[in-house]
């Protein structure tokens, strides 16, 4: 183990993480205290059984605008052991590049097909899968006109995996810019979905992102 | 693929989780870790409290949209984990985990007290997300516990400990103890976060 804890990187161009990163170097713990820094969430089945399909608001509405995505993969540790059972949190913005969320104000155009929000819950191997309207980029700074590349958001818990990321589409000019792909520099590829063949699905494209909660928190009680 | 150096699979990279963490996603279950199902007997033992605070830029604005989540032990001191499973201490009523997003960047979660695990003060680790920054942790104690002058942790961030303990702040009317937790993200004031990847 490393003998001090990180200096966390703030986001190039991005205010809020100019506002909200620390400053002070993390603290490490203490090993006696190490274990009551490790949440174990409970099972959560908080899944409504057509949330799976982002693409549409309800099974007996029609498609949103944009193009349906599927975006599949398996959720494991860093020693390899699959999380089952793990709640997925999924959010995205729409084809137009607007959140449906009561905070976004910024005026581009809704979809009222499009709700944008899906749980999902891991298999035993830890497989999930989920339908999605490709997300569309939106303007983050006007003023300097930096963009926000097409991503979807996830929040993954399970037992003692916690993981907040987003997903990346590979090509994207606005990758480069990003300020949280900048900190992340090489390991940004790992937030790559790798887009594979959609088979007979009813979707246009699809991609593989596999999944891996890294850290010590993940494997406690392994 | 693999870490040549720790043969560990590399970790997808955490990532904020942006201003839109969606308020869809809220459980009441969570917020309040005291409430019991309507028409069911039973509820958590222990002495209700109330921990309300701000979450606070390095400007000493409220960080709004953050997204809080709370551990911690039962009354007896149990933390409900795979290894405490079967324990005789285990509160069946209590989990010990809760997550609220907070729309304006004051927060007001209700629990029980938790009870000193061996070795330790009672405490409530906080894990917070938002708009900006990945994933930061600490950890928040009591004001006037026996054992916070020998708590490890509390010991380990030396001259900033009273930063980690929650002051108390009177009782409701319903009899929930209040105490009060300014986290002060940046700048400052800062409040101490530790680096579970790196201990």
């Amino acid at each position: 183990m490393a003998n001090q804890g990180r200096i966390l990187g703030i986001g190039p161009t991005d205010n809020t993480s100019d506002q909200r990163t620390p400053r002070q170097r993390l603290r490490l713990i203490p090993e006696v205290a190490r274990e009551s820094f490790v949440p174990v969430v409970p099972a959560r089945y908080a899944a409504n059984p057509h949330e799976w399909d982002m693409t549409r608001t309800a099974p007996d509405r029609p498609r949103a605008a944009g193009v349906p995505i599927e975006v599949t993969g398996r959720v494991r540790t860093a020693s390899g052991r699959a999380v089952a059972g793990a709640l997925l949190e999924v959010w995205s913005a729409n084809h137009f590049g607007r959140y449906r969320h009561i905070e976004d104000h910024s005026g581009l155009q809704l979809d009222e097909n499009h709700l944008g929000l899906g749980r999902v819950l891991t298999d035993d191997a830890g497989r999930y899968r989920f339908w999605a309207i490709s997300p569309g980029a939106y303007l983050a700074r006007p003023d300097i006109g930096r963009w926000r590349p097409k991503h979807i958001h996830m929040s993954i818990s399970g037992g003692s995996s916690r993981l907040i990321t987003q997903m990346y589409f590979p090509g994207e000019p606005n990758n480069e810019t990003d300020p949280m792909a900048i900190l992340m520099g090489d390991a940004f590829e790992r937030n790559l979905g790798i887009p594979r063949d959609a088979g007979d699905v009813d979707v246009e494209e699809a991609y593989d992102f596999d999944i891996v909660v890294g850290g010590r928190n993940a494997t406690f009680f392994e | 693929m693999t870490d040549a150096a720790s043969n560990l699979l590399p970790a997808t990279n955490e990532d904020t989780c942006g201003p839109y963490f969606p308020i869809y996603f809220a459980d009441p279950a969570l917020e309040d870790l005291t409430r019991f199902d309507p028409g069911v007997v039973g509820a958590a033992a222990g002495t209700a409290i109330i921990l309300r605070g701000r979450v606070l830029d390095r400007h000493g604005e409220l960080a709004n949209g953050a997204v809080l989540e709370f551990w911690q032990a039962n009354a007896n001191g149990i933390y409900r984990t795979p290894a405490t499973e079967g324990h005789e201490g285990i509160d069946p009523w209590f989990h010990g985990y809760g997550r609220m997003r907070i729309a304006s960047g004051a927060y007001e979660f209700r629990t029980i007290l938790p009870g000193a695990a061996p070795g330790r003060a009672p405490n409530v680790t906080i894990t917070i997300f938002s708009d900006g920054i990945n994933r930061i942790v600490t950890q928040v104690f009591f004001d006037g516990q026996a054992g916070n002058d020998s708590d490890p942790v509390l010991q380990a961030v030396g001259d900033d400990a009273p930063k980690l303990i929650a002051r108390h702040d009177g009782r409701t009317a319903s009899g929930a103890e209040v105490y009060v937790f300014d986290i002060v993200m940046a700048g400052p004031g800062e409040t101490p976060f530790f680096d579970d990847l790196e201990s």
